[in-house]
């Protein structure tokens, strides 16, 4: 029997393989961050920000080429940390969060830390601690302080004296609290113009803002001034402004003048019709751009800071073509045209 | 003051601390908002708190047989979501209709289940409703928020003779609830139940059908109360009636009705649901700052 002679040495074998795996491992390098999985960990998809969020990150999310596993917890804390649980079990590269509760989301952190799987909060920071996570927040005081200034100057420049309402988030949520503050750091600097006649405490709850703000009307029926945390309570403040007669567009009398806040396609809607004055808008895409980015730095082993800002902007009939395009909701709008 | 009389007065006090509460609810109040006090004001309190009132009046039927329903809410949350989902197109006069009988057979399976299995008590079998429908409902909207066609939105907003159309509703459930529970026999069997099913057995009612019917109206409430909810807020989000049970069951107990059953009635209950809206609204008319900034 013909012996056969190995045509590749074990020298020279061990010699290819070891280029051959050099070369192959440049392109690897290169595309080392396709093919990633990771977790989108949303506490609801209760307004239409979110839902325009999960889909700009499932689109962004196949664009580099990565997986997503996505878990919704109905604002349930305990919930959220067995799914962040779960997703470590799965070896997920990434969780992205968006939590209900600064301080219960901690222990999660902590849990991805020990699993050396990043975390990424978007739009809502955690609480200060010892646990290393990187939240990406939109500057909701700088942008309602904005938002508010605007209405301010409007409210100079017609004249007369205002009674406003302010519709607040939940206490929990660290974004209501400042663009509470936001609104009232420009009021007070006016106490002769405007009188805050009523705070509304919504909890982002659709049925407590609209009873809030009948009550609210009902209290100051001279209400003119209407300023509100998030977008998605315009259908129960547009309800309420109706039964009590103060639904004018601009321009008519009785307007009341009104500020919103997330910039969703229904507060677009509003704008163009004249019933919405100003809009905090913040800027969806950008947000998803800076979480994914935080993601691929973390990844690369570099450094990132704990908060990383939107600065936003504020969208108004006079801007309204020039900055529309940054604005998420005129992208929903349109496509629901 | 002798001790006999004291004692008296202690009672007097124990049994009437509701209407005593609601007094000075209404004292502290008036005597910060100069607008408390108003015709216009009540009429809101009132309007607001039908949907409250109505699930009360359903929840109020059975509690009086010793029986619970968490899963009011829930379905409330259903009924609203397949109003908005699948029932849009459809005139209100079609669609509302549709989402009571939708109540009611929910209430039926409630119903069903608390007569079959009388080994466990309805809380447990009302509770699983509430995961179970709640889930049914965010799969059904996948958890987004659901809005409901103008023509409804504007019954919200309309008066007849001066009284909101909610008022209206409201009086509607309170008087049909009123007239079922003190004028006829079927009242009376369900008060009979809540003291003694036993006794109320032996005496030839038929306990089974008393306890499924309660569950029947409850989940019918339930129903027209989200109707009620939804013509005024125009949007449902994940959170419609999540924890409403709280609410409604306090006002049936603030009024009166006795959560071991055989005592109470719909006016208590009725005064309990507009008890807890006038709180609520309190606090607004005085501005009071819930979120106290530091």
């Amino acid at each position: 029997m013909r012996k056969i002679e190995p045509r590749v040495s074990r020298r020279s074998f061990t010699v290819g393989a070891l280029l051959a795996a050099g070369t192959a491992g440049l392109p690897i390098m290169v595309k080392a961050q396709e093919g990633k999985t990771v977790a989108l960990l949303f506490d609801s998809l209760v307004s239409p920000f979110w839902v325009s969020g999960i889909e700009i990150m499932r689109a962004e999310a196949a664009e580099r080429g990565w997986e997503t596993l996505e878990a919704i917890s109905d604002f349930d804390d305990n919930r959220q940390f067995e799914q962040v649980r779960a997703m470590i079990e799965r070896e997920v590269d990434g969780i992205l969060i968006i939590q209900t509760d600064a301080n219960a989301v901690i222990p999660a952190i902590r849990a991805a830390n020990e699993a050396g799987i990043p975390m990424v909060h978007f739009n809502r920071p955690p609480a200060e601690s010892d646990a290393y996570s990187v939240a990406i927040q939109a500057d909701n005081r700088k942008i309602m302080q904005d938002t508010v200034q605007f209405l301010v100057d409007e409210a100079k420049a017609m004249g007369g004296t205002y009674k406003a309402c302010i519709l607040i988030g939940d206490l929990g949520d660290v974004n209501a609290i400042q663009r509470r503050d936001g609104f009232f750091d420009i009021v007070d600097q006016h106490p002769d113009l405007i009188e805050v006649v009523a705070r509304v405490s919504t909890e982002w709850n659709a049925d407590k803002a609209f009873a809030g703000l009948t009550n609210a009307l009902q209290a100051n029926p001279d209400i003119n001034f209407l300023v509100t945390s998030s977008d998605f309570l315009h259908p129960q403040i547009e309800q309420a402004l109706k039964i009590a007669g103060k639904w004018h567009p601009r321009g008519e009398e009785g307007h009341v003048l009104f500020g919103g806040f997330d910039g969703d396609e229904g507060a677009y809607q509003r704008l163009i019709d004249g019933y919405l004055d100003a809009c905090g808008v913040q800027n969806l895409f950008l947000e998803v751009d800076m979480a994914f980015g935080a993601f691929e730095d973390l990844w690369a082993g570099k450094q990132v800071d704990k908060l990383l800002l939107d600065p936003g902007f504020v969208i108004t009939a006079a801007n309204l073509e020039e900055v529309r395009d940054q604005m998420w909701g005129y992208i929903v709008w349109q496509q629901q045209q | 003051m002798s001790g006999t009389a004291g004692r008296r007065l202690a009672l007097v006090v124990l049994q009437n601390a509701p209407l005593i509460a609601f007094v000075v609810v209404l004292v502290i109040f008036a005597s910060l908002s100069d607008r408390f006090l108003t015709l216009g004001n009540f009429t809101n309190i009132v309007t607001q708190s039908s949907h409250i009132a109505i699930m009360a009046i359903g929840i109020t039927f059975v509690l009086l047989t010793a029986g619970i329903d968490l899963s009011v809410g829930a379905v409330m949350y259903v009924g609203v979501a397949i109003l908005a989902l699948y029932l849009g197109d459809l005139p209100v006069v079609v669609s509302f209709p549709l989402v009571a009988l939708i109540g009611l057979a929910l209430g039926a399976v409630n119903g069903f289940f608390v007569v079959q299995m009388r080994g466990l008590h309805p809380f447990i079998i009302t509770l699983a409703m509430l995961f179970i429908l709640r889930g049914a409902a965010l799969w059904m909207t996948d958890t987004r928020m659901v809005f409901v066609a103008e023509p409804i939105m504007s019954l919200g907003r309309t008066s007849y003779l001066g009284v909101p159309w909610a008022i209206w509703m409201f009086a509607a459930v309170f008087a049909l609830a009123w007239i079922v529970l003190r004028e006829t026999p079927f009242g009376r069997q369900v008060y009979a139940v809540g003291q003694d099913p036993v006794a109320a057995g032996k005496a030839g009612i038929n306990v089974p059908l008393v306890l499924f019917a309660v569950y029947c109206i409850c989940g019918l409430c339930a129903a027209l109360g989200g109707l009620v909810s939804i013509a005024q807020v125009a949007a449902a989000s994940s959170t419609f009636g999540f924890q409403k049970e709280f609410p409604v069951i306090a006002a049936a107990v603030l009024g009166g009705t006795s959560l071991f059953g055989g005592r109470g009635g719909v006016i208590g209950t009725v005064f309990g649901a507009i008890l807890i809206q006038t709180v609520e609204n309190g606090l607004v008319m005085t501005n009071a700052n819930l979120h106290h900034r530091w």
